[in-house]
C-alpha cells in the first residue's frame, strides 16, 4: 500500500545512459505496466525501485520518503523474477517460509502464514514437493507467494510471462490480474508484450531508449498516442502511418498525401489545432480497425498487396511502396491480392503528428 | 565372432521389444566384446598391480631375496605382515599425524580459500593481477616448493627476521629442528602450496550459485550470513565435498614438500604415512610388509572418501 514517485531518475552504465530521464507517479494500489522494447529502460527503472541498482541522478520515493541509500532487502519490495529465482534446493514449504524465517519469526507462526498463503494460492498440496521440477504456473504462483507472504508495500514483476507459450500466458494474465485485485498491492509489470500491458495494467507507462513516452490507462494510450513511437508500438498491428502535407482546399483543411492523393478533409478541431501548430509537414495516423472498403470513386484507390487472414480478422496490405497500409477488416471480406480497391479512414480517428517532431497535434 | 554381432541381433526391433530375452542376451554380448579392450587394459594397469600387491604383502620378499616377486610364494608369511603392522608403534604414530596434519591444513585451505573466493565474487582494483598471483603456488613444482620452504624456515633464514622485526626481539627459532616447530612450518608449506587450489574450485562453485536466486533472497530480508547458510552453501554442497575429497585423499599423501624441509624429522616428528612408507621401502626394503601398508591405507582412504560421495548423493536426493 504505497505510492512510488520517480523524479528525475537518469541512469548510466559508463558512457551508456540507460534511462534518459524519467519522471513518474504510481499510485497506491495500483497496477502500472512499464512497456517498451528492449533495452528501453524498463527493467533499469524496475531494478532501481527494488534497490538492485542506485540511479545515477534523481529520486524514488515510496510514499514520500527518499529510499536512496536503503537496502533493498529493507525497502519493503516484492519482486517476481523472469525465471521466479524459486530456491530449486529447498521444497515449497520452504520457499513460502523463507522470508519470514529470515525475519525469525516463531516457527508456529511461519507455520500458519504458510499454510494460509499456501491456501489462497492452491499450493496446499504441494507444499512438501520439491521445487525443481514443478511447472510453470505453479513456480509463477509459489514466486508471487514467496514475495507476499512478507506482505511488502510494493510488487515488482519483471516479464514473469516470457517463459511461458502463448495458450498458457492468457490463463497466467487474469491470473495475476486477479491475484493482484485480491492483495490490493502497489504492481510494476515490466514486459515488451503490449498484450499483457493491456489486458492487466490500470495504467500504462511506455518507454522508449530511455525515455518515458507516455502514461495512460490503455485505452488512452491506444487512441490518443502522444507520438509517433507510441503510435506505431501499440496495437497490433500500429497504428498506419503515412507522410503528407497540409493543403488547403474548397472543403475545408485536407493532407496531401502524394500518390495517394488527398484525404478527406479534417474534423474542423483538429483543423484548428493543425493550423495553430504552424507546420505543413505532417504524419497523418489512422487505426488500421478504422479502415473500411468504399465506394469506388470515394476514398483512396489502393492496390491490395497481401491478405493475413488470421481467424477472427482479416488483416490486409495495401498501398504502394512506401506508403503502405494495413487494415483490419472482417474475416470474410471479399478482396484478393493484385486488385485495387477504395478505402476511406474514419473521420473522427485520424490523428495527426508533427512531422518535424513526431509530437501528436491536438487541439488546445 | 559373427554369430555375436551380427546387425539382425540388434535391430532396433529387437531393442524395442526389451522383453525378448534373446536379444537383450544378444545385446549384452555385443556390449561386453566392444568395452573388452577397454576391460583388459583397465585390469593391467588397476587390477593386476593390486593384485599382486595382495600378494607379496603376503610373503616376506624383499628385493635383495634374489628372487623374482612371482617366486615370492617361497617366503610366504600368510598374514603376519598385518599383525605386526598392528602392532607397528610407528606406524601408528605416523598415521596419527598424518590425520593431524590433515585435520589442520584441511579445514585451513578450505576456509582460506573459501574466504579468498568470496572476495574474488566482487570487483576491485588489481583484480586480474591477484588472480593470477593467487595461482602460482600451486604451480610450483612441491620438491621446489619445499627447498623454498627450507630456506625460509633457516634459523638465521627470513622467517626469523620478519619476526624479529614485527617484535622488535631478536627471534632466532630453529624451526625444522624442534618436533613442534617443523610439524607448523610442514603444515605451512602445505597450506601455502594448496589454498589456490581450494580458491579455485570454490571461485567456480560460487560462480555457479544462481544469481537470481541471492537477489531474490536478499529482497525477502536476508541478510548477508543468511543469504550464505540458507542459499550459497546448500548449492555449493556437491563442489564442496569434491574439493574437500580432493585435498583429503592428496593430503593423505603429503610427501616431497615435507621430506625436503625435514625428511620426516627431527627423529620421526614430521614422519607421516608417505614418509613412513617410503623409509620401510628405501632404508629397510622389506617390500612385502611395505605393500602390507599400502593396502591398508588405500582400503582406508578408499572407505573415507566413498563415504563422502555416498553422502553427497544422499544430499542431493533429499
Amino acid at each position: 500500500m504505497t505510492a512510488i514517485h520517480l523524479e528525475n531518475l537518469v541512469k548510466r552504465f559508463g558512457a551508456f545512459t540507460a534511462l534518459k530521464t524519467m519522471d513518474l507517479e504510481i499510485r497506491d494500489g495500483e497496477f502500472m505496466a512499464l512497456l517498451g522494447p528492449s533495452g528501453c529502460g524498463k527493467s533499469t527503472t524496475m531494478n532501481m525501485i527494488a534497490g538492485m541498482e542506485n540511479p545515477s541522478e534523481g529520486r524514488i520515493l515510496f510514499d514520500g520518503k527518499d529510499m536512496n541509500g536503503v537496502a533493498m532487502g529493507r525497502r519493503g519490495v516484492g519482486f517476481v523474477f523472469q525465471n521466479y529465482a524459486i530456491f530449486t534446493h529447498m521444497n515449497v514449504y520452504d520457499n513460502l517460509a523463507y522470508g519470514l524465517r529470515m525475519r525469525r519469526l516463531p516457527e508456529s507462526e511461519v507455520d500458519g502464514r504458510v499454510r494460509k498463503t499456501a491456501d489462497f494460492l492452491q499450493l496446499g498440496p504441494l507444499l512438501k514437493q520439491p521445487s525443481a521440477k514443478l511447472s510453470v504456473n505453479i513456480l509463477q504462483r509459489l514466486a508471487i507467494g514467496r514475495s507476499a507472504i512478507v506482505e511488502p508495500a510494493i510488487f515488482l514483476l519483471d516479464e514473469p510471462l516470457s517463459n511461458v507459450d502463448a495458450a498458457f500466458r492468457a490463463v497466467m494474465r487474469t491470473e495475476l490480474k486477479h491475484l493482484q485485485r485480491q492483495f490490493r498491492q502497489t504492481m510494476v509489470y515490466v514486459t515488451h508484450d503490449q498484450l499483457e500491458a493491456m489486458t492487466m495494467a490500470d495504467r500504462i507507462a511506455v518507454m522508449d531508449h530511455g525515455v518515458l513516452q507516455q502514461v495512460g490507462t490503455p485505452l488512452e494510450v491506444y487512441n490518443n498516442p502522444d507520438n509517433l513511437f507510441v503510435a506505431g508500438f501499440i496495437g497490433a498491428p500500429g497504428m498506419n502511418l503515412l507522410k503528407g502535407e497540409l493543403a488547403d482546399c474548397d472543403r475545408g483543411l485536407v493532407v496531401d498525401l502524394g500518390a495517394l492523393g488527398r484525404s478527406a478533409p479534417l474534423d474542423p478541431a483538429l483543423a484548428a489545432a493543425a493550423r495553430a501548430n504552424g507546420t505543413r509537414d505532417v504524419v497523418y495516423g489512422f487505426r488500421p480497425e478504422r479502415v473500411s472498403l468504399a465506394a469506388s470513386g470515394e476514398g483512396m484507390m489502393m492496390p491490395v498487396v497481401f491478405v493475413e487472414r488470421i481467424g477472427a480478422r482479416t488483416i490486409v496490405h495495401l498501398g504502394p511502396d512506401g506508403q503502405r497500409i494495413k487494415a483490419v477488416f472482417d474475416n470474410d471480406v471479399a478482396v484478393e491480392a493484385g486488385v485495387s480497391v477504395a478505402v476511406a479512414v474514419e473521420p473522427g480517428s485520424v490523428r495527426l503528428f508533427d512531422a518535424a517532431t513526431g509530437q501528436c497535434i491536438r487541439e488546445a | 565372432m559373427t554369430s555375436l554381432a551380427t546387425p539382425e541381433k540388434v535391430s532396433m526391433a529387437d531393442l524395442a521389444q526389451g522383453d525378448s530375452p534373446q536379444a537383450e542376451d544378444g545385446g549384452r554380448r555385443l556390449g561386453f566384446l566392444l568395452t573388452l579392450p577397454a576391460q583388459v587394459l583397465v585390469l593391467f594397469i588397476a587390477v593386476f598391480p593390486l593384485l599382486v600387491q595382495l600378494y607379496i604383502s603376503l610373503t616376506d620378499w624383499s628385493p635383495l631375496d634374489g628372487i623374482g616377486w612371482w617366486q615370492a610364494y617361497e617366503l610366504w608369511n600368510g598374514f603376519a605382515n598385518y599383525t605386526d603392522l598392528m602392532a607397528d608403534s610407528r606406524f601408528w604414530s605416523a598415521l596419527g599425524r598424518t590425520a593431524l596434519v590433515m585435520a589442520i591444513c584441511v579445514p585451513a585451505e578450505f576456509l582460506l580459500g573459501l574466504g579468498l573466493a568470496i572476495l574474488f565474487m566482487d570487483d576491485f582494483v588489481g583484480k586480474r593481477v591477484f588472480y593470477s598471483i593467487m595461482l602460482i603456488p600451486m604451480m610450483v613444482v612441491p620438491a621446489v616448493a619445499g627447498y623454498m620452504f627450507f630456506m625460509l624456515f633457516q634459523s638465521g633464514g627470513p622467517v626469523n627476521d620478519i619476526l624479529s622485526s614485527l617484535t622488535g626481539m631478536d627471534v632466532s627459532i630453529a624451526w625444522l629442528s624442534n618436533p613442534t616447530t617443523a610439524l607448523i612450518a610442514v603444515m605451512i608449506a602445505d597450506i601455502w602450496q594448496w589454498t589456490p587450489l581450494m580458491f579455485l574450485i570454490l571461485l567456480a562453485g560460487l560462480v555457479g550459485v544462481p544469481e537470481d536466486q541471492v537477489r531474490a533472497a536478499t529482497l525477502l530480508g536476508a541478510s548477508w550470513w543468511q543469504r550464505f547458510r540458507t542459499i550459497v552453501l546448500p548449492k555449493m554442497k556437491t563442489i564442496i565435498v569434491i574439493a574437500l575429497a580432493i585435498r583429503v585423499i592428496e593430503n593423505f599423501k603429503i610427501f616431497d614438500t615435507l621430506y625436503i624441509m625435514t625428511g620426516g624429522g627431527p627423529g620421526v616428528a614430521t614422519e607421516t604415512i608417505s614418509v613412513y612408507i617410503y623409509k620401510v621401502t628405501q632404508q629397510d626394503l622389506i617390500w612385502g610388509y611395505v605393500a602390507a601398508i599400502a593396502l591398508v591405507i588405500l582400503v582406508a582412504l578408499s572407505i573415507l572418501v566413498s563415504l563422502a560421495i555416498s553422502r553427497m548423493n544422499a544430499g542431493k536426493e533429499a
